[in-house]
């Protein structure tokens, strides 16, 4: 509290200073951006996808987007609703098939539908993996209240998704 | 810790009833422990307590057996198999269902774009491979049963235009959202040309005046525009509720009607005019009293009404000077 107390004549200077001169500020933006980008590790050995190695700004030129809906476009309805929607059904699904998904969840809405696209690793049986399509559509479909269905490709190894190394 | 205690109360059990040797409190599920039990009663004396035991022999991991992965569907498919029903209806790609080499992603230069197996890429955009031509060609097979023939006489625009003379244009929005109501499609635009309805001089005056913006003089269009009711049902019958409301008020003459003073005309008419008075003065100029009324020409009329309503030009003034010349009886030069 004291140290607030000997900094307030200083703030009172500072405020009234800024009040008076209207400077100009031309130095660069600094603002740093970084979601979406990875940093090059030192040993080169930093697997990424083909998502990871492109970086949002190629979003419509070297890759596409992850959700398909028309409530992006001018006037249409609920694009809270449905961006919400969206980051609760990746969240599910990546904790549903646990350290199995290798891609982005990829969400497609055509009319009431969800699609839901992914890369799968094999790492559990045929099986199992038919309980996991059935569990995770029924619930989805439940909360969504519209028809959900999955869309899964699966590959041997977690390697066959990775693109590069960094 | 555990498995020693067990041994112990084991052994205080089997002391008291000596015939049931092999009574088991707890399930521990190990064999070994069973197999060591002669042992321990072998060597009562010196029995150790074994506080923290040694793992001898850990457990091999077991083998997870993996059911081996059926290789791509493509490698099964006849050439010439039905394309329709492999891909029956909208879907994301699968590599091993589509048997065609795609590969898709931008890499460096020199390097083959990434393959289509594993290619979250292709996976998104959306693909149209359920509606190739065969499959369309499939489709219209079989809705063309619900198909009735096009009327007969109504073949050209010209030739059904007479017979619809209204137009009713309303939106219907496909949206991928789980309700399929919009409420921009409530809009109905209702339109049709002026020239289809019947009026009088007064009825189609007023009815102008009633519809005002909407009506569009350049093309004779009138629109009606009904956005308030909250259905496009409820609008349309608005709109045509409007449109029937106008034409039959326009008929309507009010008592407030007459006193159309000529600063509310909309035109220049030469019956109410000076202009009228002024020519039958002329040419009735010392006539005698009781002979019939010169009135002036229908041509020098419409003259004047062209000049005033369209405004003065080369034309309109040459007529005009014309008209008045024949009206005067005075001969050109």
């Amino acid at each position: 509290m004291n140290f607030l107390k000997k900094l307030a004549p200083h703030i009172a200077l500072a405020e009234s200073q800024i009040c008076k001169s209207a400077d100009l500020h031309t130095s660069a933006v600094c603002c740093r951006v970084q979601s979406g980008r990875y940093r090059i590790t030192t040993k080169r050995n930093r697997p990424l996808t083909y998502e990871m190695a492109n970086p949002p700004h190629f979003i419509a030129h070297r890759k596409s987007w992850n959700s398909w809906n028309t409530s992006t476009l001018l006037d249409s309805q609920r694009p809270a609703q449905t961006a919400v929607e969206d980051l609760f059904i990746r969240k599910f699904i990546t904790g549903t098939w646990h350290a199995l998904t290798c891609s982005e969840i990829i969400i497609k809405r055509q009319h009431n539908t969800i699609r839901i696209a992914s890369i799968i690793r094999q790492a559990i049986s045929p099986r199992k993996m038919y309980f996991l399509i059935g569990y995770t559509e029924e619930l989805l479909s439940y909360w969504m209240q519209c028809p959900v269905t999955l869309e899964l490709q699966t590959v041997a190894d977690k390697k066959d998704v990775v693109f590069k190394y960094i | 810790m555990a498995a020693s205690l067990t041994r112990l109360l084991e052994r205080s059990l089997r002391t008291t009833h000596a015939p049931q040797s092999s009574v088991r409190l707890f399930s521990n599920g190990s064999q070994k422990q069973q197999q060591q039990q002669p042992e321990v009663e072998d060597e009562e004396e010196f029995r150790v307590l074994n506080l923290r035991p040694v793992k001898q022999q850990f457990q091999r991991r077991r083998d997870i057996r993996r059911d081996d992965v059926t290789p791509p569907r493509t490698t099964r498919m006849a050439v010439d198999q039905d394309w329709t029903a492999a891909w029956p209806g909208p879907r994301s790609f699968h590599p091993a269902s589509v048997p065609l080499p795609l590969r898709q992603g931008f890499t460096e230069r020199g390097a083959a774009a990434p393959s289509k197996f594993a290619n979250a890429e292709l996976m998104k955009i959306p693909n149209f491979l359920h509606l190739t031509p065969p499959a369309i060609r499939q489709q219209c097979e079989a809705i063309k049963k619900f198909c009735t023939p096009w009327p007969k006489g109504l073949e050209t625009e010209a030739k059904w235009k007479p017979h619809f003379p209204v137009e009713v244009i309303t939106t219907d929005y496909c949206q991928s959202l789980p309700t399929v109501r919009n409420p921009e499609a409530r809009r109905v635009t209702v339109s049709l040309k002026l020239s289809d309805l019947k009026f009088d001089n007064h009825a189609r005056d007023k009815f102008l005046r009633l519809v005002g913006e909407r009506y569009n003089k350049e093309t004779d269009v009138l629109t009606f525009v009904t956005d308030r009711c909250p259905l496009r049902k409820q609008n349309y019958d608005y709109a045509l509720y409007l449109l029937t409301a106008c034409y039959h008020e326009s008929f309507v003459t009010e008592p407030w009607e007459a006193t159309k003073s000529e600063a509310d005309m909309e035109l220049y008419l030469f019956e109410r005019n000076q202009a009228k008075r002024s020519a039958e003065a002329i040419l009735n100029w010392n006539a005698a009293e009781g002979a019939p009324k010169k009135a002036a020409s229908a041509s020098y009329a419409q003259c004047v009404e062209q000049l005033i309503n369209e405004g003065e030009n080369e034309y309109n003034l040459a007529k005009y000077k014309e008209e008045v010349m024949k009206m005067l009886n005075v001969a050109a030069q």
